[in-house]
């Protein structure tokens, strides 16, 4: 599926640019280490995390986009580089159970 | 990491557990280290003329690299994480040579290591600079996107803060907004 449609289907907000392209899937963590070595290019990242290292982890293993949960709003900083990085950012008032949950229900596994 | 077959380095052996910051009031002396145990050690100790005390802690993982090709294991225990450019402080060495790469398709990211207990630090080997760029370039699907791994060149592990590298501080005492 691609990052337009289920941005769409699941009314997620880009706090950014929306830089679309297919999501190889979903992977939920609040930890960076475990985002390095665990999740998978194309990745769909949700987390409660909006520090700048949380780009830089997304970017290493090049995940599609992130969705942060809870109504956390990401710094500008955060932005800024999730720009340059070409990551598009969500938020979404849902926590994490919420949102898997609404993931699954459109078909992203 | 789940299995990808194809890749010729994969992280294996992946160790969950702690950088420990430490340092010794004589000398102001600072240091880290890699703990596996489950609750990071708090405990002063003597060694030598230093006694070191607990200065922190972070969540980190420690891993190694198998080459699929080869069978080898390579292990990475020297490696304290990795620094985005983009987390660098502006106008540093890092931060403006991070943005010319950037401008040209490549993300650049050093490699720390870990300090020797005399606090030198214990350098990356040049072929191990090479398998972590195959490692984290070989995982890229977007077209045109390259990662660039240096060896510490620029004394990170001397000045920078914990901050800037790659590993997860205050996840324990994270408050919900």
């Amino acid at each position: 599926m691609k990052l337009a449609e289920l941005a769409g289907k699941l009314e997620l907000k880009a706090v950014n640019s929306l830089f679309d392209r297919e999501l190889t899937g979903v992977y939920i963590s609040d930890m960076v280490s475990d985002v390095i070595a665990n999740a998978q290019a194309g990745n769909l990242l949700v987390t409660l995390q909006v520090h700048t290292n949380v780009i830089a982890a997304a970017n290493l293993v090049d995940i599609a986009a992130i969705v942060v949960t809870q109504g956390k709003k990401p710094p500008e900083d955060v932005i800024k580089m999730a720009d340059k990085a070409k990551i598009t950012l969500f938020t979404t008032e849902l926590n994490r159970w919420q949102i898997a949950t609404k993931l699954y229900e459109s078909g992203v596994r | 990491m789940a299995e990808q077959t194809g890749l010729r380095y994969q992280m294996v052996d992946v160790t969950p557990g702690h950088v420990v910051m430490e340092h010794d009031l004589m000398s102001r002396a600072m240091r880290s280290y890699f703990s596996a145990e489950q609750v990071a050690p708090v405990e002063e100790y003597r060694e030598g003329d230093h006694i070191w005390h607990f200065a922190g802690t972070a969540q980190a993982i420690q891993f190694d690299v198998r080459d699929n090709r080869s069978g080898e294991i390579i292990p990475f225990r020297e490696l304290l994480g990795l620094t985005y450019y983009g987390c660098a402080k502006p106008e540093t060495a890092l931060r403006r040579l991070g943005d010319v790469a950037h401008e040209n398709g490549i993300s650049v990211y050093v490699a720390v290591a870990y300090e020797n207990p005399d606090g030198s630090v214990r350098a990356l080997a040049s072929e191990k600079i090479r398998v972590l760029n195959a490692l984290f370039n070989d995982r890229l699907r977007t077209p045109g996107k390259k990662i660039l791994i240096l060896p510490d060149v620029f004394d990170l592990y001397r000045t920078m803060s914990y901050g800037e590298i790659m590993i997860d501080f205050g996840l324990t005492s994270m408050e919900a907004d």
